[in-house]
């Protein structure tokens, strides 16, 4: 196999997730999530992964951000601690191994979804249908307006 | 961001993998219920994983057969599962050495997940089952992060792959509970540093066990089963406490 594929079922993964998520009315605009060093998956991938995904469904364009944390280095000569975005460099004093360590977080931390516009440009009304027929928007002014 | 519109963030904080965890959890407890010890064993396409199992599983038949399992410590009677893209290639090879492999193809996937050991469980016969061996899809990566509900992860690499492939995959040194460096019997033939494999291993995971052994010379083996049979005991001991 080429190409992202572990980045690819983690985005599957996600997506199932946040779609259990999803609002009544509105669209999800932002998924953020949070990776550990350990799990070694790179931001753009995701982020090129999540839109293959996501294409074409209900999370069609939303943004996924990714937080990554970072190695945590601690050398055993200087007792000097540090974070990386790698786990294997050389500590200021010279020592060339100083101990790497890193969780393995693998979090969904939040989702942003809003009620503007669909793409159609067209706001949705409390049924959570774009009106984009003025006779069917009539229709529904109709039936929410109180009897006389 | 829209221009018109109210944004909600909806701060949730749950594992993104949740529904697999949970499965594995539930996996995990089955096993523990009937007493049977199992591995997960992850390394690259080509690192010998089949050919380990295989002569693992040779090692642990040529026991003497008793009646009674309760009768002989030393009898381990062991089932396998083994994920593979396609083909039932390995599947065969095992069956030839136990009687309970089960073929778990992942189609397209690369790694397997709880619920493929979930259904694959569910058909064998796991009464008289000590130790259950999972071969997971070839793949250094992807496999390591995904729970299911196996007791420990055993680590595959091999010498022909290269000396720095510790480096290069730390999740599966640090999460390993052993690790097999295999075809120790080609190191004449490799420009393979063991000390920079073994320095770069104890970097990531510093009390992790890393045992050279040969599939095909059978070197390494009396440390590779003596290992499980002490994780076995092991297992049985947290069992009956």
């Amino acid at each position: 196999m080429i190409g992202p594929v572990h980045e690819f079922s983690i985005a599957e993964a996600l997506a199932t997730q946040v779609a259990t998520y999803a609002p009544a009315t509105g669209r999800i605009r932002i998924v953020e999530i949070r990776v550990g060093a350990l799990r070694g998956l790179e931001t753009e991938s995701l982020a090129m992964c999540w839109q293959a995904v996501t294409g074409g469904t209900p999370l069609d364009g939303s943004t996924l951000e990714v937080e990554q944390l970072p190695w945590t280095l601690d050398c055993g000569m200087c007792g000097r601690t540090w974070t990386s975005p790698v786990p294997f460099v050389t500590c200021e004093c010279g020592n060339e191994s100083p101990a790497p360590t890193a969780g393995d977080e693998l979090n969904l931390v939040a989702i942003s979804y809003d009620d503007a516009p669909n793409k159609f440009g067209d706001a949705p009304n409390e049924l959570g249908v774009a009106a984009d027929e003025p006779a069917v928007a009539a229709q529904e002014s109709a039936i929410k307006e109180p009897s006389a | 961001m829209s221009e018109a519109g109210h944004t909600t963030r909806i701060p949730l904080e749950t594992r993104v993998l949740e529904v697999n965890d949970t499965i594995a959890a539930a996996n995990r407890a089955e096993l523990a219920r009937r007493g049977i010890f199992s591995v997960d064993i992850i390394g690259a396409p080509g690192s010998g994983k089949t050919a380990l199992l295989e002569a693992t599983l040779r090692a642990l038949a040529a026991r003497p057969h008793p009646a009674d399992r309760r009768e002989a410590a030393d009898r381990r009677y062991s089932a396998v599962l083994v994920g593979d893209l396609t083909t039932r290639r390995d599947a065969d090879r095992l069956s030839r050495w136990c009687d309970k492999v089960v073929q778990i193809s992942t189609g397209q996937g690369c790694h397997l997940e709880a619920n493929q050991v979930r259904d694959a469980m569910a058909g064998l016969d796991l009464e008289t089952v000590d130790l259950l061996f999972i071969e997971n899809v070839g793949n250094l990566i992807c496999p390591v992060g995904f729970d299911l509900g196996q007791n420990a992860k055993v680590g595959v690499f091999s010498l022909t792959e290269g000396d720095d492939k510790a480096a290069k995959h730390p999740y599966l040194v640090e999460a390993a509970d052993v690790i097999l460096l295999n075809k120790i019997d080609l190191l004449p033939h490799l420009t393979f540093d063991l000390e920079v494999f073994h320095a770069d291993v104890r970097l990531l995971n510093p009390n992790v066990p890393v045992l050279e052994v040969s599939a095909t010379t059978g070197q390494g083996f009396g440390e590779w089963l003596a290992w499980l049979e002490r994780e076995f005991a092991g297992n049985a001991g947290a069992r009956a406490g």
